[in-house]
């Protein structure tokens, strides 16, 4: 009882006034200097520090800075990202002016834009020093800038760029909170609706990115101890006491792991990837919340999710809402008008299918920098697989979801039913990762081990 | 007008609403998805109404989300667009 209520209290914690309270009056000058504006310079200056960090980083291990002429391929990659973010800002700016053909299909010209210098990368032959190596090197880097680019050219399709501070667009294209190529916390656009503008709303949403560090460190600690405990990983606490417990990657090359360990091994896997998730995420959107950005968090409780569609939304939101703007509703409001079911299913697998296969094959740096198809069939086969088998489930969950909805009050639904819910939730995603598993396992060797589920052999 | 936009906006959202939410208790400016009152999902049945109801093109006006998840929202984008 005591402790579901100290749960509940951490839980409104940004919500508690004696605490909001307490904490303008330890913070009080700080919060007053703090202002939106302070705030975003602060962040642009560490955009600054990442714009130089961020690509390098990315080029590793396609291009070895070691090499002769590599520092000079990592010169050339830091500010040739650069110039193409500064090329997007001024291109969103003047969006009006752009030619209508881009005016219509802005993203896709981003994205032909990309891959005409993977071409150019491709062709260049590799021993043509800093320069081939700075290719190599751009097109590893700039995939994490894409999506950001995405968000600016949206933002000045919708006339919102012209006028605004470059600096501004540089706090979440090169992220000093954090971050994938996923934009946590989107755009400017996302990030300004969510701003503090009071040095109240400044405190509440301090309050509660540090509710979310705290989180994230609690989570990172139940990390550690499933890494020890129940796999037996070294780096984990108490792994000498470990159960052993082998990994999805570990079972699916070697046949005859026992079936219910096999079971027990899917389930739990889907416990750590969620906890990781949101221990990172938190971490990221913690950090924005301390700077006033009160945006949602990328994870919340998708192991409570009643459905499929549910479990999607609260699982990587941010990657979720990546694909609906970028792929689900460009294809809703242009393709099968007429039919809704088919609209919705078209729109569904445009994004959970097409988009997101094609963003992790954006991340494939090894197709990237060789554009060789035969090194990534089966990975291509297998993710292909999973992107199909996710964006069938989350429509069909879509559609058991809306005739749920209207105005007649829903009956109280059974624990029994609830639990059962969310059970055939986890059995989706614990099964739906056998084919994102990014191991070396065939397509075929992953299909045996889903029937070796069902006592298939 | 704003007023008999409103009326008929707001019969539609509640077909639907969750059920048990009252959308009498959301100010007209409050995200309804934050609110509780709709899922994202139900920004599609909206789309689907103001093309319907309003001949709104959003192939051509294009589609931000943020702008349909509040009454106001609503209210404003069918207002310019009959203003265009």
């Amino acid at each position: 009882m005591a402790v579901a209520l100290l749960v509940r209290r951490f839980g409104q914690l940004h919500e508690d006034p004696a605490l909001i309270a307490r904490w303008r009056s330890w913070l009080g000058p700080l919060l007053t200097w703090l202002t939106p504006r302070r705030r975003r310079s602060l962040l642009a200056l560490g955009a600054l520090y990442i714009a130089v960090r961020q690509p390098l980083r990315e080029m590793f291990p396609g291009v070895d800075l070691r090499a002769p002429g590599g520092p000079v391929a990592g010169a050339i990659v830091v500010v040739g990202c650069f110039a193409a973010v500064v090329s997007v800002y001024v291109a969103a700016g003047r969006f009006a002016s752009l030619p209508a053909a881009i005016r219509s299909r802005p993203q896709v010209w981003l994205h032909a834009a990309f891959w005409a210098l993977v071409a150019i990368a491709w062709l260049v032959p590799d021993d043509r020093g800093p320069g081939a190596a700075a290719l190599a090197g751009l097109v590893l880097a700039l995939p994490f800038l894409l999506w950001r680019m995405g968000y600016l050219l949206m933002s000045g399709q919708r006339g919102r760029v012209a006028g605004s501070r470059f600096g501004d667009h540089l706090l979440y294209l090169y992220p000093a909170y954090g971050g994938t190529n996923t934009p946590y916390g989107k755009g400017l656009d996302h990030l300004a609706r969510h701003e503090a503008a009071s040095e109240e709303a400044l405190a509440r949403s301090q309050l509660a990115g540090i509710k979310l560090l705290i989180l994230a460190a609690i989570y990172n600690g139940l990390l550690a101890l499933m890494a020890g405990l129940v796999y037996g990983d070294p780096r984990g606490a108490w792994s000498g006491h470990g159960l052993g417990l082998p990994r999805l990657e570990q079972m699916l090359p070697a046949a005859g792991t026992p079936w219910a360990t096999a079971w027990v091994s899917l389930y739990v896997a889907l416990v750590w990837d969620v906890l990781k998730l949101a221990a990172r995420g938190h971490e990221i959107v913690g950090i924005l919340r301390l700077f006033g950005f009160n945006v949602f968090r990328n994870t919340y409780k998708p192991l409570l999710a009643p459905s499929i569609v549910e479990f999607w939304n609260r699982y990587y939101y941010y990657f979720k809402e990546l694909l609906v703007e970028f792929f689900f509703f460009p294809t809703y409001v242009r393709r099968f008008r007429r039919s809704p079911r088919l609209r919705i299913f078209a729109a569904t697998l445009a994004a959970a299918g097409f988009g997101n296969l094609y963003y992790h094959l954006l991340q494939h740096d090894a197709f990237v920098l060789t554009l060789r198809w035969a090194a990534i069939g089966s990975w291509l086969l297998s993710r292909g697989f999973y992107c199909l088998l996710l964006s069938v489930g989350i429509y069909l969950s879509m559609r058991r979801e809306q005739t749920r909805r209207g105005t007649a009050a829903a009956p109280s639904v059974p624990v029994l039913t609830q639990v059962r819910r969310v059970v055939g939730v986890w059995t989706f995603f614990a099964l739906l990762s056998i084919w994102a598993d990014d191991s070396a396992a065939g397509f075929g060797q992953r299909v045996s081990f889903f029937l070796a589920l069902f006592g298939v052999r | 007008m704003r007023e008999a936009h409103r009326a008929r906006v707001l019969d539609f959202l509640r077909t639907i609403q969750k059920p048990d939410r009252p959308l009498e208790a959301v100010a007209e400016s409050d995200s309804l998805v934050e609110a509780g009152l709709i899922d994202s999902l139900a920004l599609l049945e909206i789309v689907a109404f103001l093309e319907e109801q309003y001949r709104i093109d959003f192939a051509e006006t294009g589609l931000e989300p943020d702008q349909l998840t509040s009454v106001s929202g609503i209210l404003d984008l069918i207002e310019r667009e009959a203003r265009a």
